[in-house]
């Protein structure tokens, strides 16, 4: 089967440092896939290329069938994908209800009762429906954070991008965002979760990858890559994030 | 949806709401109120002098206030441009912008609005001298329009650098959550950029506003018949410096005051709109 996110020699510089070094990645429609790695290694950087929030320098990307490459391309297809940042960038401007339908109605010009039909149903699915008039200040991290994944679901994205999604968080909320997570990927959501949660990874992903020094070191399904690692690279990190 | 909007929120964000009904009429129009009454009842208890000195007054607070309006529209379209300029990717752009920033902050305002009155007219009627083009030898340029361009040129520096600060405040999450829910970069201006940094350039914008306002009292320096200029024009012919300036410093209380109504008006404004 054609692989949904197709990343091919990709390499990307920020002036001289050279972040990614020729990375090779497939993902199947419906798969989900953990990145881990040490800070600095380039995984935000590579799950940014992906929509195009970073510009790479060579190789390909071809998401969904589209390539990245003219600016209508690139637009559609960050409307097929949806990304969750770890600081939630929320728009503090807008209620929680409008933070949610801005761009169904803008982007996918939905008009405004189906597009409350659809934000609706996501902050139900979420769990914080009774927030819908609140402004992200007035919000916990965890309700924020799972605001901003209804946001990115609202455009009925094929493909979810995580960026460190827990990391911002108090501990005690970061299951409530693990939870819609997995939820999501029952679902059969393709997702792409730069994250260290190790459970999360275990419960639910396909694959685990390690990336060190802007390559892909080693990748396997995530207990055999967390129990048995092959790669020196991967013990080493493994054993400082696991203790 | 049928929710009142008010019980859906929290105490603090409906007493908030609450507080700013109340507070339509904020208690700041007292003060305006009470100076505009002041120049009034002076007018018609003492009518000599202070209606006669208005009478002489009256178009130098017209003049005034054109030129305050005139100017600042000019500093708020020409300041964003400049902002923008020192914002910008290309560093030629971004070093013209910044080097006529750093010359305008380095002179004074009065000496800059002389220069725009009486050395720059000077300087293209010599070029016309040099080079025989008449129509430059004859270049006598209308004095409020000099005057204008003065101060323009000059707030429009100190103007980019509130646009500027403004859109540097908002964080760059905010245009990469935009875009990567794939609206274009005018959309995500339009909607999420712009209407953020609306909110932090408000109030130092009404602060250049008044400067701008009490600065215009510089042109009288260049012959321009506005406020200031009618004041001491009054004074000397009549001697009576204490009642004269009494009332111009009124006047000119008035327009900053009422400026700055404005300014807050438009401040909560920005604050509740969606
Ligand atoms: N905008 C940028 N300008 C310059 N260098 C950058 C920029 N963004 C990232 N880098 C550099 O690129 C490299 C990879 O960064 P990246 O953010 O992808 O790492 P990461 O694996 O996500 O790390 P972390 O776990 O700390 O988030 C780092 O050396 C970083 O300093
Ligand atoms: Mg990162």
């Amino acid at each position: 089967m054609e692989p949904i996110i197709k990343i091919q020699g990709v390499h990307k510089y920020f002036g001289t440092l050279e972040a990614l070094k020729g990375v090779n990645l497939e993902v199947q429609k419906g798969e989900v896939v953990v990145i881990i790695g040490p800070s600095g290694s380039g995984k935000s950087t590579m799950l940014r290329c992906i929509n195009r929030l970073e510009e790479f320098d060579e190789g390909s990307i071809i998401v969904d069938g589209i390539p990245l490459d003219t600016a209508e391309n690139i637009n559609a297809v960050r409307t097929e994908v949806g990304m969750v940042f770890q600081q939630f960038n929320l728009f503090p401007h807008l209620s929680v209800l409008e933070n949610v339908l801005l761009a169904q109605q803008i982007v996918r010009k939905r008009d405004r009762a189906e597009a409350e039909k659809v934000g609706m149903a996501l902050l139900n699915k979420v769990g914080i429906p009774e927030k819908a008039k609140y402004f992200p200040g007035q919000l916990s991290g965890g309700q924020q954070q799972r605001v901003a994944i209804a946001r990115a679901l609202a455009m009925n994205p094929k493909i979810m991008l995580f960026d460190e999604p827990t990391s911002a968080l108090d501990p005690e909320m970061i299951q409530e965002v693990l939870d819609v997570m997995v939820a999501l990927a029952r679902e059969g959501m393709t997702m792409v979760v730069v994250s260290h949660e190790m459970g999360f990874a275990r419960a639910c992903a396909h694959r685990a990858i390690l990336m060190d020094a802007g390559q892909i070191i080693e990748e396997a399904p995530p207990d055999v890559l967390f129990s048995h690692p092959t790669h020196e690279r991967t013990k080493a990190f493994l054993s400082k994030v696991l203790h | 949806m049928s929710v009142n909007p008010l019980s859906a929120l929290p105490a603090s964000a409906a007493s908030a709401v609450r507080t700013e009904k109340n507070e339509r009429f904020d208690r700041w129009w007292i003060m305006v109120a009470a100076v505009a009454v002041l120049v009034i009842l002076l007018i018609f208890l003492k009518p000599d002098p202070y209606k006669n000195l208005f009478n002489f007054v009256r178009d130098g607070v017209w003049r005034t206030t054109y030129i305050t309006i005139i100017s600042f529209v000019l500093v708020i379209v020409f300041g964003l441009f400049v902002g923008l300029a020192r914002l910008s990717k290309h560093k030629v752009i971004r070093g013209i912008a910044t080097v006529y920033v750093e010359i305008i902050r380095g002179i004074p305002m009065m000496v800059q609005i002389i220069y725009w009155a009486f050395a720059l007219p000077a300087i293209i009627q010599e070029m016309g001298s040099a080079w025989n083009i008449p129509s430059f030898m004859e270049y006598r340029p209308d004095g409020i329009v000099m005057a204008i361009f003065g101060l323009t040129f000059g707030y429009s520096a100190y103007m980019s650098e509130v646009y500027r600060a403004g859109i540097q405040s908002i964080s760059k999450g905010q245009m990469e959550a935009a875009r990567s829910l794939g609206m274009t970069y005018v959309q995500a201006m339009r909607y999420i950029i712009v209407p953020q940094a609306v909110r932090v350039i408000l109030p130092p914008m009404g602060n250049e506003l008044i400067t701008l306002l009490k600065d215009t009292a510089l042109v009288s320096a260049v012959a321009i018949p506005e406020l200031t200029r009618r004041g001491r024009e009054f004074s000397s012919a009549n001697f009576n410096p204490i009642e004269t300036w009494t009332m111009v410093a009124l006047l000119y209380l008035v327009m900053t005051l009422l400026a700055t109504r404005l300014v807050a008006y438009l401040e909560k404004k920005a604050r509740y709109e969606r």
